[in-house]
């Protein structure tokens, strides 16, 4: 394969899907002089997208606000790739990924980070895996370093295998097992909603499974899905774009495409009967009820509609769920959920739930919740919502935006910039995704509630309290 | 929900093989060059006649204004009805100026934002984070809600039902249970900082009067400071600030009470039957935030056991793989302050988790740490410095901080100098002068029948006074 040196061979060999650098970040001066209807959409993100000749997807954004840089390195492997028998294996396998590398022994890689002042932390999610850190930006180039270094030559070894098997063992039980409702809102709706083993298994592991996962899974996971044609690297912060990106080219370019990924069907059928299931909890003390809705496909008219009814339904305390089922009937304390337990609406691709959850008290039935929320939900799929109400949707989800993107950390943005690379080859989505949302109209959210939000498009997994004398499971 | 789903990594074992294939790239890692200097925001503050505190912080990138209003009222005013602050905080969200709940949550919602009323231990806020064009209405929509809540008998029983509902799910979560026992022991029963949670017949014998009575006493101008961070107008903002609070009266006096935590030796095994994991709290009392030590404290927390990088976390996880998720800290109250390590370790390594905890601790007493790693864990604490001022919500905790604990106006500016300084050799007097072994508060909520006889064994536990008592 080739290797490039340096920004001016880059950009010839590179195809630049975003050749030209978007207007730096600026905001304008605010309130004062803005009529009321408006919003200021002057904010725009920098974007810069380039393709290594292995494949590597790069992102840069340059805002020098604050003297950090942030590494993003997104691999396109998640929950749903994970070999049958091996539940919990991509999650475990992010683990060993910090074991160590080529050129950086156990501990030494943490130690240039959390040494130089940053963080850093990886997590594993439906459709990838990813890692990142931030870091004061005079240590950038010494951290891309240390990323292409794990991406070339991980070191995978039993003795670390085995460690790190205990740590996810006890992050089970503190997550799940050893506590009232563990996983059963973001674990056990999807696994009862789901009909495709990959969108219905659980994802953080049998501990049979765990306990069975070998070294050589480990290298085969690797050399199968974490090549650089297989993931997304994002640098965003105080750097210079040129610099950065000749640096890349030296740690990264030279290392080996891998083969085509195996292709996975995780489609789901189109669900026609509403479902059931029930989970006994041995340490909870009051039952609980969470709902589960098939979303229409990411991207689609339609799933813009969902966001926004999202908004109506479910999200802060002006939404029709809270005043129904907490405010008008006292069921709950508060009523929670919302498209992709794990993540946001931007960062999957494949079946996703919008998902309703509440934990109320004994004295109300599961029929009478039911019947409430039932009652709020058709009032949507039935009448028109107000052009004033789509509207309120819109400005929560434009404020939301700015605070996943304005943060300390910049890992809000990197994920985004990330996800839009990785599931859309499109980062500069990011300045256009108001306009999805702007689309929506009150009759496309009435049709897609008909649609989606049919009870036989759902599941209901109810919480019951397990009789006094059951012991805690293990 | 799980941000974690976590991950590895430490200690510098180069126990590690080399895999044999050809390094993809150079095997020399680049320098890291020195750090650009990094400035805090200037920041304006100005006092109302009334006593009220405003600071403006210009900050970040987006068009978003973030509006706190910081009242020094917590559960440290509860006197001995634990959490009615709480009820008093939940039906402040219940409307005001006659407004229904709805009628407001929709009104804000309109301004990208909502309505929060946090109560904590010393101090309660209530605050939103807008689109910067409704800053000044939104500031006029929280000074209702701060100064004239409904308190509507309608809604009462409703929100004191859900702190019952809440309390109870509390008291199901293994965390729970130990934090609870831990502050009783610290503070003792007599204390509302030793009384995290209430019993529900306590919660049930509150009244809307108790919870008027409470507001009346801890919410007035003279115990308020507001900040406002973002993207915002100056001008129009302060003018904002004065016609919603100007008029506000400035209200009963700070009376509230400190106290410094106890000492043990006590050690408290709370049975869980069944659990996988014991959860565990470890705890000392050490010195009030304004103390010249507390710097020192910062560094010697942070290299046992509040980083990553920390040697409890590498050898409790990385090492034995004990434990996912370890942790500890120093937590500042009025009156004094207590350091504590937080762990769930698997049940059958129970005690040899203690037991390696434990030589951690004598260890950093005992020897001076390695220059190399004393100097990681300074620049840690002075590059996360940044990130915790690189938000508009982490500045305003920063600077509220400061303001709570009566703290310099230059604190923050000299926070990085301060922890620069502290020496190896002064890292080590920390563990010895606030972590003494023999004096040590611990809880243990775990299988007993498990866990027990081997726990009980252990020599540092001779002295202790040890209470076994199951969860109420």
């Amino acid at each position: 394969m080739t290797i490039y040196r340096g920004l001016a061979a880059s950009c010839a060999a590179l195809l630049l899907a975003a050749c030209q650098p978007a207007d730096p970040v600026t905001g304008t001066d605010s309130a004062a002089g803005d009529a009321a209807v408006t919003h200021d959409t002057s904010f725009q993100v920098d974007v810069s997208y380039y393709r290594l000749d292995n494949g590597l997807r790069v992102v840069l954004s340059e805002d020098h606000s604050v003297p950090t840089a942030t590494v993003g390195v997104y691999y396109g492997v998640g929950f749903r790739n994970e070999p049958q028998g091996r539940t919990g294996f991509a999650h475990l396998f992010e683990h060993l990924m910090f074991q160590g590398s080529a050129n950086l022994p156990h501990g030494a890689f943490d130690n240039l980070i959390y040494g130089s002042g940053g963080v850093n932390n990886g997590s594993t999610r439906y459709d990838f895996t990813n890692y990142y850190e931030v870091v004061p930006s005079n240590a950038l180039q010494a951290i891309l370093w240390a990323e292409a270094d794990r991406m070339a030559a991980p070191n995978l070894n039993e003795a670390q295998l085995d460690n790190q098997r205990e740590v996810v063992r006890n992050e089970v039980f503190v997550n799940v097992i050893n506590q009232p409702y563990g996983g059963w809102i973001w674990i056990d709706l999807p696994m009862a909603a789901n009909e495709n083993w990959h969108n219905a298994h659980n994802f953080y592991g049998d501990l049979s499974d765990l306990d069975a996962a070998s070294l050589e899974d480990a290298q085969s996971f690797f050399d199968t899905y974490y090549a650089p044609n297989n993931a997304v690297l994002v640098v965003a912060g105080d750097i210079d774009k040129g610099e950065t990106l000749a640096w890349i080219e030296d740690m990264f370019a030279p290392i080996e495409a891998g083969a085509p990924l195996p292709e996975i069907d995780t489609s789901e059928p189109r669900q026609n009967a509403e479902k059931f299931d029930v989970l006994e909890d041995a340490l909870a003390n009051q039952p609980a009820l969470a709902v589960g809705y098939h979303m229409p496909d990411r991207g689609t008219p339609e799933y813009y509609a969902m966001t926004v009814l999202d908004q109506l339904l479910l999200q802060g305390d002006d939404s029709l769920l809270t005043a129904s089922l907490v405010n008008q009937e006292g069921f709950a304390s508060g009523v929670f959920g919302g498209i992709n337990m794990l993540g946001n609406a931007f960062n999957y691709d494949g079946p996703m739930l919008w998902t309703v959850g509440l934990i109320h008290d004994s004295e109300f039935s599961v029929s009478e919740v039911m019947d409430t929320l039932d009652t709020t939900i058709e009032g949507v799929r039935t009448d028109l919502v107000s052009e004033v109400d789509v509207e309120r949707a819109r400005t929560k989800l434009l404020a939301d935006f700015y605070s996943t993107v304005d943060t300390g950390t910049r890992f809000g943005l990197v994920d985004l910039l990330a996800s839009f690379a990785m599931f859309d080859d499109d980062p500069e989505r990011i300045n256009r995704i108001t306009e999805g949302f702007e689309q929506v109209t009150p009759e496309l959210i009435r049709a897609t509630a008909e649609e989606f939000l049919r009870p036989s498009n759902r599941t209901v997994l109810e919480v019951r309290l397990a009789p006094d004398d059951a012991d805690a499971p293990e | 929900m799980i941000n974690t789903l976590f991950r590895a990594a430490l200690a510098a074992a180069s126990l590690a093989l080399l895999p044999a294939t050809a390094l993809a790239q150079g095997s020399e890692q680049p320098p890291v060059g020195a750090p650009k200097p990094f400035h805090l925001p200037q920041t304006r503050s100005f006092t109302l006649d009334n006593g009220l505190a405003v600071t403006f912080i210009p900050y970040g990138l987006a068009p978003t204004t973030r509006i706190s209003v910081q009242i020094r009222a917590g559960n440290i005013d509860d006197g001995d009805r634990t959490w009615l602050a709480d009820l008093t905080g939940a039906m402040m969200e219940e409307g005001a100026a006659g407004r229904s709940k709805e009628d407001l949550a929709t009104a804000i919602a309109a301004m990208g934002g909502s309505v929060n009323v946090g109560i904590g231990w010393n101090s309660s806020g209530v605050s939103t984070n807008v689109l910067s064009q409704y800053a000044a209405d939104a500031t006029a929509l929280l000074a209702s809600v701060v100064r004239q809540p409904n308190f509507d008998p309608a809604e009462f029983d409703r929100v004191r039902q859900n702190l019952v509902r809440n309390v109870d799910i509390q008291r199901a979560e293994p965390g729970s249970i130990a934090t609870e026992a831990f502050r009783r022991i610290l503070f003792g029963d007599g204390h509302p900082y030793g009384r995290s949670l209430p019993t529900e017949e306590q919660l049930r014998s509150y009244t809307l009067d108790d919870v008027s009575a409470f507001y009346a006493a801890n919410f007035g101008a003279g115990r308020t400071r507001i900040y406002v961070a973002g993207r915002f107008d100056d001008v129009e903002m302060e003018a904002a600030i004065r016609a919603a609070f100007g008029d506000w009266a400035r209200g009963e006096p700070d009376l509230a009470g400190g106290t410094a935590p106890r000492h043990g030796p006590i050690v408290q095994l709370i049975d869980r039957p069944g659990a996988p994991q014991t959860t565990l709290r470890l705890g000392f009392p050490v010195m009030a935030i304004d103390d010249p030590d507390a710097p020192a404290m910062t560094v010697m927390n942070a290299m046992l056991g509040g980083s990553f990088t920390s040697r409890l976390t590498r050898n409790l996880r990385e090492d034995k793989g004990y434990t996912y998720s370890p942790g500890s800290g120093t937590t500042w109250v009025i009156g004094g302050g207590f350091w504590s390590f937080n762990a769930d370790v698997t049940a059958s390594e129970t005690a040899p988790a203690l037991r390696e905890t434990f030589m951690e601790i004598r260890r950093l007493q005992d020897e001076t740490p390695p220059q190399a790693e004393a100097n990681n864990i300074r620049n840690w604490l002075a590059g996360v410095f940044i990130l915790q001022n690189a938000s508009t919500g982490g500045l305003i905790g920063q600077l509220a901080n400061r303001d709570l604990w009566n703290l310099p106006a230059d604190y923050l500016d000299t926070y990085v100098p301060r922890i620069l300084a502290v020496s190896d050799d002064e890292i080590s007097l920390m563990a010895r002068q606030y972590l003494p072994l023999d004096e040590m508060v611990l809880v243990l909520v775990g299988d007993l029948s498990l866990i027990g006889d081997e726990v009980r064994a252990l020599p540092e536990f001779q002295n202790a006074h040890i209470i076994t008592a199951s969860d109420n």
